[in-house]
């Protein structure tokens, strides 16, 4: 954990946040790597989802520091504007556009200039047709271009936001949840698509699914009430004692 | 969509401009037998129709594709209105009741001559100016306050009701020096023309109607660029929208401001052509009516709010005279169950009728074909 | 969970009922005070006041003072008819004159009748038929400059003498403003007779009042001081024109100076307390206006555009209740659709009670929770016909509910009339008391103990209850309520019930300050939506806060403004500018859940 060793994508420190009360996030670390592939664990509200509400601009933190690749502060800027800077997030419910065709989505995620005027002036370009096309069929979802977004299963939905990120070309992803709802093969193909993401992008990962987090082999975060519990491999993770006592270990004591 | 059924509409569309711009008009002006010729008072009447078309269009633009719903454009439709009826009252010029040079309601309000800002409203594209400036600031600094707070949904309409009913107020006061509770009427002239003549009615008439139609060419247009797209991304998923890099906060500020320009074109006709213009016609409830038109119609779509401003005014004019009492009833009830049982409105009834159909057909065989009825249902209830 | 409806009626009824037996009771039962004299004391009163008026000078004037003391309203009455030459000289068998008082009213032939003063029946002739006079050929008890003073001094000392505090200080006022030097003497009599704080402060002030025309300086000072000291604010125009006078000593101009700077000052400060009372009651009516709306909209995300009508609805029940408390009620309808040859029609007509005095007046006790039952029910009905379809809709429910205001605006035009009805309020609610010169409404105070307890109750009714508990479950998450085992459906309808009585228990409460009409609603629906989005959404506290805020500010700008209008558009704007600091209301209630 030296700062100094390597350049950092994302930097986390002494990050706190109370909501009415209630301390989400406490004295939270995180570091990570330019092209790293990092998976978050923890109980339900053990600050997950709160630290990437952070990252992404939608929760200002009440003290720390948030920085992004070199001396991009986070904390000051909003949703869309950090999303310019090439953060993506996935939500744990995916979030796309009922309304509009596959196609459709996949066209408003594409890298490009996001101006009011731009929109106006837009038109679809062969290359764009083609890297929507290219996108679509990483995700598996080239035959249902034309698909209303809402005509999709829970499952597809969630191929079609991971290929919305995909598509915004991003250099830090943010991923909530992507195995939920899925059937076993889609998890895997998931994992692999994470995986081959790895060294050209940076990603987290949020995952519950230990079986799935097992598949992804890389370093674990383990949260617990909204600070850093231990950091390693998984099988570091699933034999320290205090991850037993306060999340795995309940799990067991659970099914007994 | 298909192909060949948007050579469909854009016939249809080609045909329904055809008759309201051309045929009708000519029908009017033509020495016709009875059975064929449209009376003046018809024209009027459809005139007005159109204007509220227009008003219409700018509420489904905001609420149908971006899933604002403003009840304030009501509103901006009275500010043009006001602003095209400063013009006419600086025309009527000294043949008021009191024969002064300067409007009947300044003269009783004990003014000898015209307060300054009225001054340069004796040009007619000074009003025209002033009709697309107030409008559009007012809707720049409230919308830039309203959506920099991420004020939407209900609390947008509340906003807006509140705004409204604010100016209401305000304009109902004498000391605004723009006709008080009276507001403005009697008008004569209108760029030297008599208003009264059938020839300038109808000219009033046809240009409603091409204006019409370039407005709902213009939103159809605008409903088919990456821009439209977004617009109805951040209707359903604003969200996503925002965390996908676009400031959905000046995209829907780019839509309010246009909406309302689009909705104060609609009053600058509408004065001429009713001649009358005063503070009840900003209230609250007007803008909740044309959310009605636009309910009834189909939102969403561009032709539902031209089918609902034309099909519940027709309803109302009939419905006043018949019933009297029991109008505000029908409407009340209309609206109830538009509101409940027909979401998309008439528009929606073809769409409704097939997918209560496929359900009847296919619930034991395929569940799947269900749910797409069901997100579209959904949908279309936002 | 079968429990919950009658759970809801003990909360509820314990409270409502609480509420207002404490508020109107106190108020109703001030209004049985004057007492009738004993005849025994009248007979002989009589006796004496006729025998008075004819006695000799020196003894008629002792009589008078006398009789004044008794304080009898016999007495006030022949001696305020005495100088207006309304006190007949009856020449009687055997020359005996016998003093009569001539009636106000005359028959046709311009002639009245004359009661005797000392038995109080109408002087008759031998035969026992009464005897009618004609104004211009009787003889009346003279009175001269002399025996007028007396008898404006004893009528004074009497006035002073009255049983109620309110008219003794209005009588001690009078003489303080007559500028006669000549009634400093009675009030300084009446003054350790006196035993009213109230009233004794406005002797001394009315004293020191008719001092100011005192030439020696020595009382002319002590009487600035004293009205300085008493912060007299009606003395600030005397006080004004006594120190444009010639010739006063630098002394009392100082004492002069002294006493106007701190009745100015005294002016403002009540000023200020008046403003913010009015503020605070107009806070209150808000506050209960808008607290219904904080369970429909706040807690169910219902956009009711048809509060409005429920406030209208509570405030008709208050009229019906009036009216079947006097004369009785009914309307009828002919509706322009015709069934077998004949007009729909239809009516109905409730009989009164023709109660009157008090047992009317309580009408307003049976009112308060009708209106609240009316409103309730009209609820129930809305929701389960229209707002059940619309929970996961609000825009919609919006213009749903605003289809369902249209039909209920009518109905009321239909059944009322267009214009506004008349509800007369209990004489405990009109008139108001003073503390230290700021005025308070007793409709006022009403008011915001009102408020008040309404806000209690629904606090308690929300926290303290297994009702209030599944209230807030089903609206935090409706899905996992009913996941759970809540019937989430009689939860939705029992809660918008409930909001809907909370709006006609406003009703109730506004037919007692203002029209009720048609249209009463629409003219508070913007304001209340507007408190509870500035309170936040979903929290009774913020709508407290936010009603008197949004009330005190809308008084105070009134005041500053000098226009209602001018005040209320600035309040508006405060509102939107206050929304860029607080998007989420004051209370907001942060989510983490994604939208």
């Amino acid at each position: 954990m030296n700062p100094l060793h390597k350049e950092f994508i994302l930097t986390l420190e002494g990050v706190n946040k109370t909501f009415d009360g209630f301390k989400a996030i406490s004295a939270l670390n995180f570091y990570m790597d330019v092209g790293e592939l990092r998976i978050i664990i923890g109980p339900n509200g053990a600050g997950k989802s709160t630290m990437m509400d952070i990252i992404t601009g939608r929760t200002r933190p009440d003290t720390g520091r948030v920085e992004y690749e070199k001396n991009t502060d986070l904390t000051r800027l909003n949703e869309y504007q950090i999303n310019r800077l090439g953060i993506s997030r996935k939500f744990q419910t995916p979030s796309v556009y009922v309304g509009h065709s596959v196609f459709q989505n996949i066209l408003l995620s594409l890298k490009g200039d996001r101006g009011v005027f731009a929109a106006l002036c837009h038109r679809i370009t062969p290359s764009e047709t083609e890297r929507i096309h290219n996108v679509l069929t990483t995700v598996g979802l080239a035959e249902k271009s034309n698909w209303k977004a809402g005509a999709l299963s829970h499952g597809q939905k969630q191929w079609l936001e991971i290929g919305m990120l995909l598509a915004q070309d991003p250099k830090l992803l943010l991923v909530d949840e992507p195995a939920a709802g899925m059937s076993d093969e889609e998890t895997a193909k998931t994992g692999e698509l994470l995986l081959s993401l790895e060294g050209k992008h940076s990603v987290v990962v949020i995952e519950h699914d230990m079986a799935f987090v097992r598949q992804l082999g890389r370093k674990v975060t383990v949260l617990h009430q909204g600070t850093v519990l231990c950091e390693g491999s998984v099988d570091q993770v699933q034999n320290d004692e205090r991850v037993i006592e306060v999340y795995l270990g309940r799990k067991k004591k659970d099914k007994t | 969509m298909r192909p060949e059924s948007k050579r469909l509409e854009t016939w249809l569309t080609i045909a329904a401009a055809f008759v309201l711009i051309v045929l009708l008009p000519a029908l009017n002006a033509l020495p016709l037998p009875e059975a064929l010729h449209v009376s003046d008072f018809t024209i009027n009447l459809y005139g007005k129709y159109l204007c509220y078309a227009i008003l219409a269009i700018s509420v489904d633009v905001l609420w149908g594709y971006t899933g604002l719903l403003s009840l304030g454009q009501a509103l901006f439709f009275s500010l043009g209105g006001y602003m095209m009826g400063m013009y006419l009252m600086r025309m009527i010029g000294d043949l008021g009741q009191y024969h002064q040079p300067i409007p009947d309601f300044l003269v009783f309000l004990g003014w000898s001559k015209l307060p300054p800002f009225w001054q340069p409203f004796s040009s007619f594209p000074f009003a025209l100016l002033m009709a697309a400036l107030l409008p559009g600031v007012l809707a720049t600094v409230f919308g830039f306050l309203a959506f920099r707070s991420r004020i939407r949904g209900v609390y947008f309409s509340i906003l807006t009701q509140a705004l409204t009913y604010g100016a209401c107020l305000l304009f109902f006061r004498n000391s605004l020096l723009l006709g008080g509770n009276n507001g403005f009427t009697d008008f004569k002239f209108i760029l030297g023309q008599n208003l009264r003549t059938p020839g300038t009615q109808r000219g009033l008439y046809i240009v409603t109607a091409v204006t019409l139609v370039a407005i709902f060419m213009g939103c159809r247009w605008l409903s088919r660029t990456k821009f439209g797209l977004i617009q109805q991304a951040i209707r359903d998923s604003e969200n996503r929208v925002l965390f996908s890099g676009y400031a959905a906060a000046h995209y829907k500020l780019f839509v309010f401001v246009l909406c309302s320009l689009i909705a104060s074109i609609g009053g600058v006709l509408y004065v001429p052509q009713v001649g009358i213009i005063n503070p009840s016609e900003m209230g609250t409830e007007k803008s909740l009516e044309a959310v009605v038109w636009v309910a009834v119609g189909g939102r969403g779509t561009l032709i539902g709010p031209i089918l609902g401003a034309f099909g519940v005014n027709a309803l109302k004019s009939w419905a006043t005279r018949a019933y009297p009492d029991l109008w505000l009833i029908f409407l009340g009830v209309l609206f109830v169950l538009v509101t409940v049982f027909m979401p998309r409105g008439l528009v929606g009834i073809p769409g409704q009728l097939r997918g209560l159909y496929q359900r009847w057909n296919r619930t034991s065989k395929d569940p799947a074909p269900v749910a797409v009825a069901e997100v579209e249902a959904e949908k279309g209830g936002l | 969970m079968s429990l919950l409806p009658r759970r809801l009626n003990a909360s509820l009824g314990l409270w409502v009922a609480v509420v207002f037996a404490a508020i109107t009771l106190t108020r109703l039962t001030s209004f049985a005070a004057t007492a009738a004299e004993p005849p025994a004391a009248e007979a002989v009163i009589r006796k004496r006041l006729a025998l008075a008026i004819v006695a000799e000078e020196a003894d008629q004037k002792r009589e008078i003072r006398e009789l004044a003391l008794t304080g009898s309203k016999v007495v006030r009455e022949i001696l305020s008819a005495w100088p207006k030459d309304r006190i007949l000289l009856y020449t009687g068998d055997g020359g005996v004159r016998i003093p009569a008082l001539i009636e106000d009213e005359t028959d046709a032939d311009g002639k009245s009748r004359a009661a005797r003063i000392d038995t109080g029946a109408f002087l008759a002739d031998a035969s026992g038929k009464t005897l009618r006079f004609a104004t211009t050929d009787i003889t009346t008890a003279e009175t001269d400059a002399a025996l007028r003073t007396v008898l404006q001094l004893a009528l004074d000392a009497m006035a002073l003498a009255d049983p109620l505090p309110d008219a003794r200080k209005t009588a001690i006022l009078k003489l303080g403003n007559s500028q006669k030097p000549l009634n400093i003497v009675i009030l300084q009599e009446r003054l350790p007779l006196e035993n009213d704080p109230d009233v004794k402060k406005a002797i001394l002030e009315s004293i020191a009042l008719l001092q100011l025309g005192d030439p020696d300086p020595t009382v002319l000072k002590a009487a600035i001081e004293q009205l300085g000291r008493l912060r007299s604010i009606g003395s600030l125009d005397l006080l004004k024109r006594v120190s444009a006078r010639e010739g006063l000593s630098p002394e009392i101009r100082r004492v002069l100076a002294e006493s106007i700077h701190g009745i100015d000052n005294h002016i403002n400060n009540v000023n200020l307390v008046g403003t913010f009372f009015r503020g605070l009651s107009l806070g209150s009516i808000l506050l209960v206006v808008a607290l219904g709306l904080a369970i429909t909209f706040g807690l169910m995300g219902i956009i009711n555009m048809a509060h409005g009508e429920m406030i209208a609805i509570g405030a008709y029940t208050t009229y019906v209740v009036q009216n079947l408390f006097g004369t009785g009620f009914g309307f009828s309808i002919t509706l322009p659709f015709s069934f077998g040859g004949k007009p729909i029609a239809f009516g109905l007509h409730l009989p009164g009670l023709n109660a009157t005095g008090s047992l009317y007046e309580s009408y307003f006790l049976f009112a308060i929770p009708l209106s609240f039952l009316m409103a309730a029910l009209a609820g129930l009905v809305i929701e389960r016909l229209v707002i059940r379809f619309l929970y996961r809709r609000p825009l919609e429910s919006l213009l749903a509910t605003w289809g369902v205001s249209l039909v209920m605006q009518q109905l009321f035009r239909m059944v009322f009339g267009a214009n506004n009805v008349q509800v007369g309020s209990p004489t405990g609610l009109v008139g108001h008391f003073d503390i230290n010169d700021v005025s308070f409404g007793y409709n006022r105070v009403f008011v915001i103990g009102f408020a008040v307890l309404i806000v209690i109750g629904t606090w308690l009714l929300l926290t303290r209850t297994s009702l209030g508990l599944l209230i807030r479950a089903v609206m935090q998450n409706r899905d996992m309520a009913s996941c759970i085992g809540v019937r989430t459906n009689r939860v939705n309808v029992l809660t918008f019930a409930f909001g809907s009585g909370l709006a006609g228990l406003a009703g109730a409460f506004l037919s007692q300050i203002g029209n009720v009409g048609p249209s009463l609603g629409q003219s508070y629906i913007v304001d209340s939506f507007m408190t509870v989005v500035v309170g936040g959404v979903g929290s009774i506290v913020g709508t407290v806060c936010a009603a008197i805020g949004i009330g005190t500010a809308d008084q105070i700008l009134q005041q500053t403004t000098g226009s209602p209008v001018t005040g209320k558009i600035v309040v508006l704007i405060s509102i939107i500018l206050f929304l860029q600091w607080r998007p989420g209301g004051l209370f907001s209630i942060r989510s983490r859940s994604l939208d």
